[in-house]
């Protein structure tokens, strides 16, 4: 299949601090793929470096077919962007900030008044098109900026946390029309949520301190974790210390405290007895195994949480 | 320039709406001057060169008031765009060039210099009685574009390298407001030692005060005052583009 994006050993450094390390991948044409990594990660400064907004210090990087240092032009004409911040001009109206974008983009009025209209039904926001943004919400100030990158129909759309401040059915809502763009369009998508990249992505890639950590699908990520063991535990009470117990123990990889279930994730093999006679029998509600997700992934691979 | 033409259509519309509070605070400052220093300080000030006072500064705070407002609208809408809205950001991932950005972005400052410029000059007219020759009026319009041009242009520029809001508002106090002064916009330029003068006259804004008003007053264009704006015009325009594509690509 034909790669869409493709990155060479690209590198970003800003005097001595590596925001980016000579990262390598490439993503094929219709899918949809995920970069996933915390915070300060280098998620931004790589969409930055794809979407010609940012040159790399050195490697090569090309979006479809063009290199992004010489045509950044052709690039930006097959792109649509969804940046982490709602970029939105507060002194135009909700429809405005549209019809400059279509304008940007050289597009006939009789074609983007028309696609203007859909954009707006589709994310609710036909009643509102005549009010400026600040009066929006945070989730509707970001469907303004998603239909905005959708105005043109790009054929790559690069997605920045998009739909961070989204209440979990707007969310959705927008997550589903993502998927419905799937085959036909190829989506960048850069999260810290897990669930979203487990949700949209085919695949998914982990960064960490400006270098790529991990590759695959989210089911070869997990698994790649099941050499490792995990089990959620119930107790009655004193969840919170036991938690810390079980962090100072040398067969525990990582323990953490999460809706008062503590996740553990064992080194190895048979050592849930040395964890178990740690916890009052009184105290003990449930131990059961679980499925890892793409959050002990990035936990067993960096020994960190992706939100800390 | 597509990209050009789109961000002075988006600003042109901003400013239509906000029409009544932009001329309504435009008006304010020229007339409190005409007020205080045209009339206050009539009956104390004999003519000057022959100009009765009031009418020596009406070409002057005509020009001031476009220029202030070319700068003003160029630097607080550029560094608003690029720092607070981050809209440059948003106009940068379409098709269109950097260039384009930089050059909407001065002629929207150019147009609202001329459009505020003829606001107060027409309102000044009304209130004066200040009468001229019609056919003078193309000879003062041409430095009061250069003027606005070369304010677009360093209002650009500073909205461009600023960062911080008090630094601009420093520069318009500590820069551009005494070069304004100094340009003989209240006396004429006769009043400074002949020592000074050759520097005074230097400044690009005594080229476009000065040579506005003997343009206004008796339909001349000096040479060297016009040569001098439309250098300045040139350069800084250079300047302006030049920052702001090397600020942009890093």
């Amino acid at each position: 299949m034909e790669n869409e994006i493709e990155l060479r050993q690209v590198t970003k450094a800003y005097g001595t601090l590596v925001a980016v390390r000579e990262v390598s991948f490439a993503v094929q044409k219709g899918t949809v793929f995920g970069l996933l990594g915390p915070n300060g990660a280098g998620k931004t400064t790589l969409v930055n470096m794809l979407t010609t907004l940012l040159k790399p210090t050195s490697g090569s990087a090309f979006v479809g077919g063009y290199d992004v240092v010489r045509h950044g032009a052709n690039i930006r004409s097959l792109i649509g962007v969804v940046p982490q911040e709602n970029n939105l001009d507060r002194y135009l109206t909700a429809r405005e900030n549209l019809v400059l974008h279509a304008k940007m983009h050289g597009m006939h009025p009789s074609a983007y008044q028309r696609r203007i209209d859909e954009l707006l039904s589709l994310m609710g926001l036909a009643e509102r098109q005549k009010d400026f943004p600040n009066k929006f919400s945070t989730g509707m100030q970001r469907r303004l900026v998603v239909a905005r990158a959708l105005i043109h129909d790009p054929q790559i759309l690069f997605l920045d946390e998009p739909t961070t401040g989204l209440d979990p059915q707007a969310k959705r809502a927008i997550w589903d029309y993502f998927l419905s763009l799937k085959r036909r369009r190829t989506l960048f998508l850069t999260t810290h949520n897990m669930e979203e990249a487990d949700f949209l992505s085919d695949e998914i890639s982990i960064i960490d301190n400006g270098s790529l950590i991990a590759r695959g699908s989210s089911a070869q990520l997990k698994e790649a974790a099941e050499n490792a063991r995990f089990y959620e535990i119930e107790v009655v009470h004193r969840a919170e210390e036991y938690s810390r117990i079980f962090q100072q123990m040398p067969v525990i990889e990582s323990a953490s405290l999460q809706d008062g279930f503590i996740r553990v994730c064992l080194k190895k093999e048979g050592t849930l007895g040395a964890l178990v006679e740690q916890i009052d029998p009184r105290d003990l509600k449930r131990i059961s195994s679980r499925e890892p997700s793409l959050e002990d992934v990035f936990l067993k691979l960096t020994g960190r949480r992706l939100r800390q | 320039m597509r990209g050009a033409f789109c961000i002075w259509q988006r600003d042109m519309l901003v400013l239509r709406r906000n029409l009544f509070s932009e001329i309504t605070t435009v008006l304010a400052f020229p007339l409190i001057f005409f007020i205080t220093f045209g009339l206050g300080l009539k009956g104390y000030i004999q003519d000057i060169e022959g100009v009765p006072y009031a009418l020596f500064v009406v070409p002057g705070l005509i020009s001031m008031t476009a220029v202030l407002a070319a700068f003003d609208d160029a630097s607080w809408g550029m560094w608003f765009h690029r720092i607070v809205q981050k809209t440059i950001e948003e106009y940068r991932v379409n098709p269109i060039t950097v260039t384009d950005i930089i050059v909407g972005k001065i002629i929207s400052g150019f147009t609202s210099g001329v459009f505020k410029g003829i606001a107060v000059g027409i309102s000044l007219l009304l209130l004066t009685g200040f009468s001229f020759n019609l056919s003078f009026l193309a000879v003062y319009l041409i430095f009061i574009f250069f003027g606005c041009i070369t304010f677009s242009c360093i209002g650009s520029l500073c909205g461009t390298l600023i960062d911080k809001p008090e630094n601009l508002g420093r520069i318009e106090a500590v820069v551009i407001m005494p070069i304004i002064f100094l340009a003989g916009l209240f006396f004429p330029l006769s009043a400074y030692p002949q020592n000074v003068l050759p520097y005074i006259e230097a400044i690009p804004t005594t080229a476009l005060f000065d040579g506005a008003r003997i343009a206004l007053l008796t339909g001349k264009a000096d040479f060297f005052y016009l040569s001098l704006l439309l250098t300045s015009a040139l350069v800084s325009f250079i300047l302006a583009v030049w920052m702001f594509e090397k600020k942009i690509h890093g």
